[in-house]
């Protein structure tokens, strides 16, 4: 099985943010990166898929400048095969952007599977997968929690809110990765010293025109803690007011 | 004072230690078939081993570029931490000195340090006041840079990487490989174990690497140092001792314009140590409390005496309004002299930086020591590689190089300044070090004995209860929080403990380790060895820290 | 003067709240641009068009009723080309839709199809100009972006709970639709709909967690807490060191420094005093919520909403109350 998967690089989510002097970005200095954390359970899966034929060929993509290398590499180092990446400045906000030069590289690589994370754990839009399967005209799954594949056919879960959905779909096929399907693995030393031989193409990226753009980015208000609603079970209805009109967590 | 509680007080904590696990980290076994060939690998990514593993790669690209023979050399940088720097401690001012013999086609600009030292101040507390002395002439900085040894570890990370180093973060070493007197290689921890030590789902087994030449530069306490010291019956003329020192970064809405370090107060008055404060930048502030572990108080402990400090007018003034963003802890070799081990090679090895004890105390300085070691480590190295003998002879030069250098001229002329503390207390301590330093380690001559701290009988108990405000000042587990620290709290533990720890030795332990990993509970002791920062000081006094699965511990930024 | 899109989503062929939300989005937007009419579609099997009279309530003008009996579960593809035909045909400056699972399925096929880029889960929705102006959480929440989209029609998913519903004294004409693509020729074809999903989530991962500590007083308590976490369907339960170490739950459910650490989007503590190395587990999470007897427990000085009272009486009537609010 030819197996693609796309991934991104992006901040550590553990740091404080500061915003940068531009006003509509967050300040890099000293901040440490990774692959997006989706990202890499789409990687775990694309190479269990692997070994459990036996056979088959994972090719990782980023998009972005230099530095998605060091991210490239780390899935080489998982165990990825081969990776490209797609030269650009800096990555987009526009997920159709993205998806277009992501379709432009995918179209003819006759992969049987592209895979994706659910979203970006940086700006988590999660639009790119979707975009990119109605670009190349291929079934989609989405934010897949489980994944069965046999006889060119997929079956997949999504998580909704308070069920699930069972889906079913032929390859090739774009499928989103949420997070929990396969816990991604640690690259081995061997795998470390591997990635190096292993091809690496660069190749210019196809973005076309961008609508969607940041404007400003803020940091949310801090948390100011201490607040007592009520006493006993009465208050229980202004708590579930309060969850859904102003924390919006119901 | 007299103890609060005679019950089985003084405690003499070397009676509880257990004893090092040396058959554990020296194997008399082959590197297995699978093994990666390497055939210099450091063990520890701090700054002595990146010194080395760049000047290496240099003086074999520059032979290679001579048409010298040597060929394909691979160099390994094996670091414990998930990626470089998160373990790394230190004050830091920095001596640019090796730094500039490392890069010559660099600046001091270049380095990645923070500023140069301006404004010095140094004061003499009381619970009250602080009364601003003299700056000792051993505490002079004119010349030197605040930095992050975070920062400089991993900018030499990135030199190294281009220099063509294999640099492999999240790789603790477990064990020497060894034939006969030999070392052949070096083999990793596992991971993905479970509580009870069988593998987990996310199991990965050891990997094994074979190096001509290990060298050994694990930092403070390094296991495999003490361990292949102590299988080559290798000593030094007095034990090596250490100070904890637990520090913060702070985020101040009151810029800091100068250095500036305190002795006394909160410290007991025979307690050796004292405190820093260094602007990273005017509001980012680096604080610590070195606290040297022989004290005799049962119950001292370093991280609520540096919470004690905070509340003190003098570093009030400053962090009031602020936030405390960062926290760890690290023990720091402070022997000195006397305490360096006889040799520091053997056959197919070499020990380097803290972890053969290149640490200067009354300078409060290690980091160009240890950076200057390595450099010296990687020409002798070299010179052993291309002659393809890599026995002990062979690298003996690495001893001789670290003799004839400021390394060693600095820490004998400071020779006994540490060990009068520990002999007479601060003040008969204080004028004998000033004695000292006058007549550059020739008063009082010969050499003071010293005992280890895990020897010293703690005699005593403050008593003194603390309460954190959590605004300015922190309980342990706030602290340990700041560190980073994500471990997963399902791995076996790490921590070789006593059996049968009575209930004040426990306590002994609960005030030392500063990440609240011990506990006294009645008369037994609670272990919670994923709070565990590797700082290693009850290593030197009781439960023996081991390696654990890579990427545990702390994730120090900028400390 | 715009007309405004919104898709209502259902499920089981009843409408969710998230789908009066994108309508009363729709109708705020239309008014504030000076009264464009809002045109709702609505996908189910036959006896969905009963739900269209709702839709007007909330501000519909016209509301597109596609019904198929092979449309029972929601088909992803067949839903999206019906989308793109009717946002396509009309004249829309906006498409509302829900940034639940299904709206963020939906809405990047349908902005792929109609050549369009699209806002993700945006906590606001204004027009300006010639753009659409949205924030939008990003980096796990950290920092909140300010994002503009150009072009026509713009397409937006709003995060539930961000807009809340509020019916608009309107009645809508229905109009019956048809779908865009045959479902039997859909290549993603809907299985099953596992209803009150109840899956153990892992704690990490969970998006709520309830947590308890001693002061549910005996193991057989935590029942109350299972409960309240699937009425929620998308919850963990957790516990303290204290509990833990009772052996109440495993030690794989303890939460804090030296246990799990999860930041979730909301974190009910239960009977918890709030103990730092506890806290220091959960603190990150977005919301906090905390029950406990004692007034001057430390959790509450980190809780965004603090109950006094016994949870063991608390619990069970927040279950309930989260039960009728999961339903609507």
């Amino acid at each position: 099985m030819k197996i693609a998967v796309c991934i991104k690089r992006v901040p550590d989510m553990e740091t404080r943010f500061k915003i940068a002097t531009d006003g509509k970005s967050v300040d890099q200095a000293g901040l440490k990166f990774d692959m997006s954390d989706f990202d890499g359970y789409a990687v775990e899966v694309a190479l269990r898929l692997k070994e459990k034929e036996g056979q088959g060929d994972v090719t990782v993509i980023s998009l972005g400048p230099a530095v998605v290398q060091e991210t490239l590499r780390k899935a080489l180092s998982m165990g990825a095969d081969r990776a490209i990446q797609l030269e650009t400045d800096s990555v987009p906000f526009d997920g159709l952007a993205i998806a277009r030069a992501l379709a432009a590289e995918l179209e003819d690589g006759g992969y049987d599977l592209i895979l994706f994370g659910r979203m970006s754990i940086d700006s988590s839009n999660q639009t790119v997968g979707p975009m990119t399967a109605e670009l190349l005209g291929l079934p989609c799954m989405t934010a897949a929690s489980s994944l069965e594949i046999a006889d060119g056919r997929a079956t997949a879960r999504r998580e909704l809110e308070g069920a699930a959905e069972i889906l079913e779909f032929p390859l090739p096929a774009v499928i989103t990765i949420d997070e929990g399907i396969a816990r991604p693995r640690l690259p081995s030393l061997k795998g470390i010293m591997g990635a190096k031989k292993k091809p690496l193409e660069v190749r210019p990226a196809q973005l076309g025109e961008q609508r969607l753009s940041v404007k400003q980015m803020e940091l949310p208000p801090e948390r100011t803690g201490g607040r007592i609603i009520g006493e006993g079970p009465d208050a229980v209805p202004e708590l579930v007011r309060l969850l859904r009109i102003e924390a919006k967590v119901l | 004072m007299p103890p609060t509680s005679g019950r089985s007080l003084p405690v003499i904590p070397a009676r509880y230690q257990p004893k090092l696990p040396v058959d554990r980290f020296i194997l008399a076994e082959q590197p297995d078939a699978e093994a990666v060939p390497m055939d210099v690998v450091f063990v520890g990514g701090g700054p002595a081993a990146l010194a080395g593993a760049i000047e290496l790669s240099r003086l074999i690209k520059r032979d290679a570029e001579e048409g010298g023979s040597l060929g394909e050399i691979e160099i390994a940088v094996l670091e414990k931490a998930s990626a470089l720097g998160e373990h790394n401690l230190s004050g830091a001012v920095v001596n640019p000195r090796p730094f500039r013999e490392l890069f010559p086609d660099l600046k001091d600009g270049d380095f990645p340090f923070r500023a140069p030292v301006g404004n010095e101040r140094v004061y003499f507390m009381t619970g009250s006041r602080a009364q601003r002395i003299p700056t000792p002439p051993t505490m002079k900085n004119h010349g030197n840079y605040v930095g992050s040894i975070c920062e400089i570890v991993r900018w030499m990370g990135e030199r190294a990487e281009e220099a063509g180093v294999n640099v492999f973060t999240g790789f603790p070493v477990e064990s020497l490989l060894v034939e006969g007197e030999r070392v052949v290689g070096v083999r990793t921890t596992p991971s993905g174990l479970q509580r009870d030590g069988a593998p987990g789902s996310d199991y990965t087994p050891p990997t094994d690497l074979t190096a001509r030449v290990t060298v050994l530069a694990e930092g403070t306490r390094g296991s495999l140092s003490q361990a292949y010291m102590k299988w080559r019956g290798i000593g030094s003329r007095n034990p090596q001792i250490f100070a904890l020192g637990v520090k913060e970064i702070w985020e101040t809405k009151q810029p800091l314009d100068a250095v500036v370090h305190t002795l006394g107060w909160p410290l007991p008055n025979d307690a050796f140590g004292g405190s820093f404060m260094y602007p990273l930048e005017p509001n980012l502030v680096a604080l610590g409390l070195v606290v040297g572990m022989d004290y005799g108080e049962l119950d001292l402990d370093v991280h609520v005496l540096l919470q004690r400090m905070k509340l003190h007018p003098l570093f009030r003034q400053y962090l009031e309004g602020g936030e405390m963003v960062e926290w760890g802890a690290k023990t720091i070799p402070e022997g000195g002299y006397f305490a360096v081990p006889e040799r520091r090679y053997g056959d197919g090895v070499v020990i380097v930086g803290d972890s053969a004890g290149f640490v200067e105390v009354s300078s409060l300085k290690g980091i160009h020591y240890a950076v200057q070691s390595g450099i010296y480590a990687a020409r002798a190295i070299f010179e052993a590689l291309k002659k393809g003998d890599t026995s002990a002879a062979s690298l003996a030069p690495y001893d001789r190089m670290v003799n004839e250098s400021y390394i060693m001229s600095d820490l004998r002329e400071r020779r006994n300044m540490r060990l009068a503390f520990q002999k007479s207390g601060i003040y008969a301590g204080g004028v004998k070090a000033a004695l000292m330093t006058v007549t550059k380690g020739a008063f009082p001559g010969g050499m003071i004995s010293s005992e280890s701290d895990a020897e010293a009988p703690r005699t005593r108990r403050s008593g003194e209860e603390f309460k954190p405000d959590g605004t300015l000042t922190f309980s342990k587990l706030d602290a340990v929080f700041r560190s980073g620290n994500a471990t997963r709290d399902d791995i076996p533990s790490h921590l070789v403990v006593g059996e049968d720890i009575p209930g004040d030795v426990a306590e002994l332990y609960q005030h030392m380790c500063p990440a609240g990993v011990y506990e006294r509970d009645g008369d037994r002791l609670v272990v919670s060895p994923a709070n565990c920062i590797d700082c290693k000081a009850t290593d030197d006094i009781g439960p023996r820290w081991t390696p654990r699965e890579g990427g545990s511990g702390a994730k120090y930024r900028r400390m | 003067m715009a007309n405004t899109f919104a898709y209502a989503e259902t499920r089981a062929g009843e409408l969710r709240r998230v789908a009066l939300e994108a309508v009363t989005a729709a109708r705020q937007l239309a008014d504030a641009s000076g009264g464009g009419e809002v045109h709702a579609l609505i996908v189910g099997a036959p006896g969905v068009a009963a739900k269209a009279e709702q839709l007007g309530r909330y501000g519909a003008d016209v509301v597109t009723v596609v019904e198929d009996a092979a449309l029972d579960k929601y088909s992803p593809e067949v839903v999206a080309a019906t989308a793109a035909q009717l946002i396509g045909a009309g004249e829309f400056r906006v498409a509302v839709f829900s940034a639940s699972a299904q709206g963020r399925d939906l809405a990047p096929r349908v902005a792929a199809k109609l050549g369009v880029s699209m806002i993700s889960d945006a906590t606001s929705l204004e027009l300006n100009g010639d753009s659409v102006v949205s924030q939008h959480p990003v980096n796990t929440g950290k920092v909140i972006a300010t994002v503009t989209l150009t072009g026509s029609p713009a397409l937006v998913t709003i995060r539930p709970g961000a807009i809340a519903p509020a019916e608009a004294n309107r009645s809508a004409r229905v109009e019956s639709g048809k779908p865009a693509l045959d479902p039997a020729s859909a290549r993603v074809v809907p299985k099953e709909l596992i209803q009150g999903n109840t899956a153990q989530l892992d704690l990490g991962e969970a998006p709520v967690v309830v947590s308890g500590g001693r002061g549910l007083k005996v193991p057989e308590n935590f029942k109350l807490l299972e409960d309240l976490a699937a009425a929620f369907g998308n919850a963990a339960v957790g516990a303290t060191r204290a509990v833990t170490d009772e052996g109440w739950r495993p030690h794989s459910d303890q939460i804090g420094q030296t246990g799990r650490l999860v930041s979730p989007d909301l974190y009910i503590a239960c009977g918890i005093s709030g103990a730092i190395q506890h806290l220091a587990g959960m603190r990150t999470s977005r919301t906090i919520v905390a029950i406990n007897k004692d007034r001057e427990a430390p959790i509450f000085k980190i809780a965004d909403y603090g109950i006094v009272g016994d949870a063991l009486e608390i619990v069970p009537v927040l279950t309930e109350a989260v039960k009728e609010a999961k339903k609507e």
